[in-house]
C-alpha cells in the first residue's frame, strides 16, 4: 500500500471541521487524511510530494451541467464574440465586427487550400451569435468575401440559424425562386428579394444539411471529442462533469466506455439520458437507464436522467409567467407539454431515478413544481434531489417551494455576464433582470445550489462561473441585481460540493476529507485571498483525479 | 432521377388528439399507397406483429410496403434518410409531436425538389379542446397548429353533443380563420382527405360535372361528393392562383392539369393541387409526362361541394355544362 502525502501553500477542504489545512495523504486514489504532516505520518511509511508546494489545492470542481461537444466543437473554426480557449489551449480571441469574422474565415480557407483541401470541401464554423451586433446581419456580402468557390456554413450560437455563402446556396439549390419561409433574402437594391444567405430553422437549413450532413452541435459525439473535452476540463480544474443530454445508444455508450476506460482521460463523466423527444416511451427509458447501472466505472457513471420543460430566454421561446418578454414577443414554447411531463417524471421517479429539468422560464420552473408536488404526494421518496437546471427567474416564493420539496437548484450563473445585457435590454427589462439567476435567494431559501456553463453554450470554466455570481456585473458595466451575490466561499462551495450534491455524489467527492476520491483542483493563485472581482483570473495548473495528476500545460495525447 | 415529387402530409395536433390513432389506420389501410411515415415513438405506434415485416433500430418494414421511421431529435436527418433510401415512396407522412408547430415542419415540403407539400392536417380532441383553450399554459400552444392547418380533423365526436361540437367548430374558427373541418370519431379519416394520390385519378375522369367516376380506391363514396372538369381553355397563372386562395367554402380538395399561358408565351401545362387552405399552382416538373389532356377533379363532403362556383371559376365558359 503506497501513500503519497501532498504539501500544499494552502488546501481548501470544503469541510467545515478542517477549512483549511496543508498536507492531505492518499492511498488507492482516495484520500486516506487531511492536516499536519505530523499528524498524517500515523499512517506508517509515506512518499512526500513537494510538487505542489507553492500552490493550491481545492476539491476538484464539479460542473454539473455542460456538455461534451464543448470538446468536439473545436473540429471546427469558433467566430463567438466573446474569448475562448480551445483544447489545445489556444485561445481564440473574441470577433467584434463583421470584418474581423471574414477575416478569420478567410485564413481558415487559405490554410484549408494549402493542405491541399479541395475547392469543394466545405468550410464550416461554429459560435457566431447575432444578438450581439446591434442589429446588423451576416450575408453572402460577407462569406462571399471569404470565398467565392468554396462552400461556407457559420451554424449560430443557438443552432436554429445558419448563414452560408452564395457557392453554398449554388449547392443547396436555394434560389430567388424558393418556397422556403426561413430563407431570408435582401429586402431592397438590385437584388431585393435575393436570398441573402441567413437560413433560419430546419426546414431552410435542410438543403444544406443534405448535402453536408450534420453539422455543429447535432454531430454525433467522438472519442477524440470526449478526449478533448478532458483537456478542456484539466484547464479549468474540473474533475467532474456531466453530458446532461446523452441518448444513451449502443454507440453512444460505445464512445463514451472507450474514451472513459483509459487512464490518460483526466474526468469523469456521467451521462444524462434524454427523456425527451421519446424515441422510447418512459418507462423503457427508464429501464435502458437501470440497465445501464452496472457498467458503471469510476469515470463513468450512468444514471442521470434529462427532462426538458421550454426553450431559452435569449431565444424568446423560454415560458414566462406575466407580464412576459419586456420587447413585448410572446411567450415561448413548451418542449414538453406540462401534462405529459408530469406522467414521464413520475415514470422516471418511481423508478427510483433522479431527474434534472431544464427550465429556463419561470412560467416552465413552477409546471415542473406543480407536477413534481402532485407526483411526490402519489409516490413519496426521501432524498429524491430533483433538481432544476437553469431555472434562471425563480423567485423567492419558488425557492421557498423547492426546498419544501426537497429540490435542488442547478443555476445558470454564466448569463449575467454573457447575456445579462440583453436580458436588461430586451428580454426581461430592468427589474425583473436583477433576479436572473438568483443565488442568494436560493441558499437563503435553503435550496441546494450549484451554478454552471451549459457547456458548449458558453466556455467550461466553474472558477469563471463563480465569478458571475459574486460579481453579477454585465460586459457594460451594469451589476444585475447586487443583493443576489453571494460570497466567494459559497461560489466555491456551489462548483464544489454544492455541485456534488445535485448529483448525488458528495459523499464521493466535492471536499477534501478522509474517504473521498483524490480529486484536486490546483491552482496557482488563492481564490479565498485574490480579490473577488478578479476571481475568474485565478490560474489553474492542473487536477488530480482519482490520485492520478494531469497538469494542464502538459502536452498530451 | 425526375420522378414526380413526392407529396409530404403533416399530421399534427396536441396530446390525445388522435395523431397516433390516425396514423395506425391509415397505415393499415394503405392500399397500394407506399408510406414513409416518420413518427415520435414506434412504441406508442404498437402495430401487429403480424403486419411487421422487419424492424431495425430506426425502421420498421410493414409488409404492405410502408415504411416507419423514429424521428429522434432531428428531424431532418431522418427525412434524408427516407429520401435516400433507395425506395420509391408515394408519400411522406410526417407526426408533429403535440407541442410542435406543424407550420414550420411543413416547411419541409418545399425545402427539396424530392418533396411536394400535400397538407397540414390538425387533429382537435373535440372532448378535451374547449377546456384546454382556456388553460393559460396551453391556449397558446394549442392554437399554434390550428394557425397552420390546412385541414382540420375534429376527433373523438362521439364523445361530445351538438352543443360542443358547435362550440368547438367556433373556437376553431375564432383561432385559425374559416378552415374546412372533418368531424370524425377513433380518427377514422377517410384517405381521399388525407392524400391527393387517393383521390379519383384525374386523367381518368371522363365525365364532366358532378359525381365523376370513382377511381383509385375511393372507398369513401358515400361520404363525398366529386366534380370533374377537362377545362378546354388557357389560364392566366397569377387569376387562377387568385382563384385557388380564394377557393369556394366546401372545396375540400382539388387536383388536375390544366393549360397556363406561359410567362414567355406560349401555352405550358401546370398543375393544380388545393388541400384545404393549401393551394398551389406549379409548372409541370421536369421529367414529369405531360398529361394527354386538361382534367380536374374536386372533393368535397356530400351535399357540400360548391359544384356552382367550380363550374364558375374553372370550367369553359363557352362549355354548355358550365352554365
Amino acid at each position: 500500500m503506497k501513500t503519497t502525502v501532498y504539501v500544499a501553500r494552502r488546501i481548501i477542504t470544503m469541510n467545515p471541521m478542517q477549512p483549511q489545512t496543508t498536507h492531505v495523504a492518499v492511498r488507492d486514489g482516495r484520500i486516506l487524511g487531511v492536516g499536519s504532516r505530523e499528524g498524517l505520518s500515523a499512517w506508517g511509511p509515506c512518499t512526500l510530494d513537494e510538487r505542489f508546494a507553492d500552490k493550491v489545492l481545492m476539491p476538484g470542481l464539479v460542473e454539473g451541467h455542460c456538455h461534451l461537444q464543448e470538446g468536439s466543437l473545436w473540429d471546427m473554426p469558433y467566430l463567438g464574440w466573446f474569448d475562448r480557449r480551445d483544447p489545445q489551449g489556444t485561445v481564440w480571441p473574441g470577433l467584434q465586427s463583421m470584418d474581423a469574422v471574414v477575416e478569420r474565415l478567410a485564413a481558415v480557407d487559405a490554410r484549408m487550400s494549402s493542405q491541399g483541401a479541395a475547392q469543394e470541401t466545405p468550410l464550416i464554423a461554429w459560435g457566431f451569435d447575432p444578438i450581439y451586433f446591434g442589429g446588423e446581419r451576416m450575408t453572402t456580402d460577407h462569406l462571399d468575401r471569404v470565398s467565392a468557390t468554396r462552400p461556407i456554413v457559420v451554424v449560430h450560437a443557438n443552432a436554429h440559424l445558419m448563414n452560408v455563402n452564395s457557392p453554398m446556396l449554388r449547392l443547396a439549390g436555394i434560389g430567388r425562386d424558393s418556397e422556403i419561409e426561413g430563407v431570408m433574402r435582401f429586402a431592397s437594391g438590385p437584388r431585393s428579394g435575393e436570398p441573402n444567405g441567413e437560413l433560419q430553422e430546419p426546414a431552410a437549413m435542410f438543403p444544406v444539411v443534405r448535402r453536408i450532413g450534420a453539422v455543429g452541435p447535432l454531430a454525433p459525439m467522438t472519442e477524440a471529442g470526449v478526449r478533448a473535452f478532458a483537456r478542456l476540463a484539466c484547464m479549468q480544474g474540473v474533475t467532474t462533469a456531466t453530458d446532461l443530454v446523452n441518448k444513451l445508444t449502443e454507440a453512444d455508450c460505445a464512445v463514451l466506455e472507450a474514451a472513459l476506460a483509459d487512464d490518460a482521460v483526466g474526468v469523469r463523466i456521467l451521462p444524462a439520458f434524454q427523456a425527451f423527444h421519446g424515441a422510447q416511451g418512459a418507462q423503457q427509458g427508464a429501464e435502458h437507464v437501470q440497465r445501464l447501472l452496472p457498467r458503471n466505472t469510476d469515470r463513468l457513471r450512468y444514471g442521470l436522467v434529462k427532462m426538458m420543460l421550454d426553450g431559452s430566454i435569449q431565444g424568446f421561446s423560454a415560458r414566462l409567467r406575466w407580464p412576459g418578454y419586456f420587447n413585448g414577443a410572446p411567450n415561448g414554447i413548451w418542449v414538453t407539454a406540462p401534462a405529459q411531463y408530469e406522467a414521464d417524471f413520475e415514470v422516471y421517479h418511481r423508478a427510483g431515478l433522479q431527474i434534472h429539468t431544464h427550465t429556463n422560464g419561470d412560467e416552465a420552473s413552477a409546471v415542473a413544481l406543480d407536477a413534481v408536488e402532485r407526483v411526490l404526494a402519489r409516490a413519496p421518496r426521501p432524498d429524491h434531489r430533483h433538481t432544476l437546471q437553469h431555472g434562471q427567474m425563480i423567485d423567492r416564493p419558488l425557492f421557498l417551494r423547492m426546498a419544501a420539496l426537497g429540490m435542488c437548484a442547478n443555476l445558470f450563473a454564466n448569463h449575467l455576464w454573457y447575456w445579462g445585457d440583453q436580458h436588461h435590454d430586451m428580454t426581461m427589462g430592468p427589474d425583473r433582470a436583477h433576479r436572473l439567476d438568483a443565488c442568494a435567494s436560493a441558499l437563503a431559501a435553503g435550496v441546494p445550489l450549484a451554478i454552471h456553463s451549459d457547456a458548449p453554450v458558453t466556455p467550461l470554466g466553474p472558477m469563471f462561473t463563480a465569478w458571475c455570481a459574486v460579481n453579477r456585473v454585465t460586459p457594460k458595466g451594469r451589476v444585475l441585481g447586487e443583493a443576489e451575490r453571494i460570497g466567494v466561499p459559497q461560489a466555491l462551495h456551489a462548483i464544489t460540493l454544492g455541485a456534488a450534491w445535485t448529483l448525488k455524489l458528495d459523499h464521493e467527492i466535492g471536499s477534501i476529507e478522509c474517504g473521498k476520491r483524490a480529486d484536486f483542483c490546483v491552482l496557482e493563485d488563492d481564490p479565498l485571498a485574490m480579490d473577488p472581482a478578479a476571481l475568474k483570473d485565478a490560474r489553474i495548473w492542473g487536477t488530480v483525479l482519482s490520485g492520478r495528476v494531469f497538469e494542464a500545460g502538459a502536452p498530451r495525447p | 432521377m425526375n420522378a414526380a415529387p413526392l407529396p409530404l402530409t403533416v399530421i399534427g395536433g396536441f396530446l390525445g388528439a388522435g395523431k397516433t390513432s390516425l396514423l395506425n389506420r391509415w397505415l393499415r389501410h394503405a392500399g397500394q399507397q407506399r408510406l414513409a411515415v416518420l413518427v415520435n415513438d414506434f412504441g406508442a405506434l404498437d402495430i401487429d406483429a403480424a403486419l411487421i415485416e422487419s424492424s431495425a433500430a430506426e425502421t420498421i418494414a410493414l409488409t404492405n410496403g410502408c415504411v416507419c421511421c423514429q424521428i429522434g431529435d432531428d428531424l431532418s436527418m431522418a427525412l434524408v434518410r427516407v429520401l435516400e433510401s433507395g425506395t420509391s415512396f408515394d408519400a411522406v407522412v410526417i407526426e408533429a409531436s403535440g407541442v410542435s408547430d406543424p407550420g414550420r415542419i411543413a416547411q419541409l415540403g418545399h425545402a427539396d425538389p424530392g418533396l411536394r407539400l400535400d397538407s397540414v392536417i390538425v387533429l382537435v380532441d373535440a372532448s378535451t379542446a374547449l377546456a384546454q383553450s382556456q388553460d393559460p399554459l396551453l391556449a397558446d400552444t394549442l392554437a399554434r397548429p390550428l394557425k397552420a392547418a390546412d385541414l382540420v380533423v375534429v376527433n373523438k365526436c362521439d364523445l361530445v353533443d351538438l352543443d360542443t361540437r358547435q362550440a368547438v367548430a367556433r373556437w376553431i374558427e375564432s383561432v385559425a380563420g374559416p378552415v374546412p373541418r372533418f368531424e370524425a370519431m377513433h380518427a377514422a379519416v377517410p384517405l381521399p382527405l388525407l392524400s391527393a394520390r387517393a383521390m379519383p385519378a384525374a386523367h381518368r375522369a371522363g365525365v364532366h360535372g358532378a359525381g365523376c367516376e370513382a377511381h383509385g380506391g375511393m372507398d369513401h363514396g358515400a361520404q363525398f361528393d366529386t366534380w370533374c372538369c377537362r377545362p378546354a381553355r388557357v389560364f392566366r397563372p397569377d387569376a387562377l392562383r387568385a382563384w385557388l386562395r380564394a377557393a369556394p367554402a366546401g372545396l375540400l380538395r382539388l387536383k388536375g392539369f390544366v393549360r397556363c399561358a406561359a410567362p414567355a408565351g406560349g401555352v405550358e401545362w401546370f398543375e393544380v393541387q388545393l388541400a384545404g387552405r393549401n393551394a398551389s399552382l406549379r409548372p409541370l416538373p421536369a421529367g414529369v409526362a405531360p398529361p394527354d389532356d386538361s382534367a380536374l377533379v374536386a372533393l368535397g363532403l356530400r351535399g357540400l361541394l360548391p359544384t356552382a362556383a367550380l363550374e364558375a371559376g374553372l370550367g369553359d365558359p363557352t362549355c354548355p355544362e358550365a352554365r
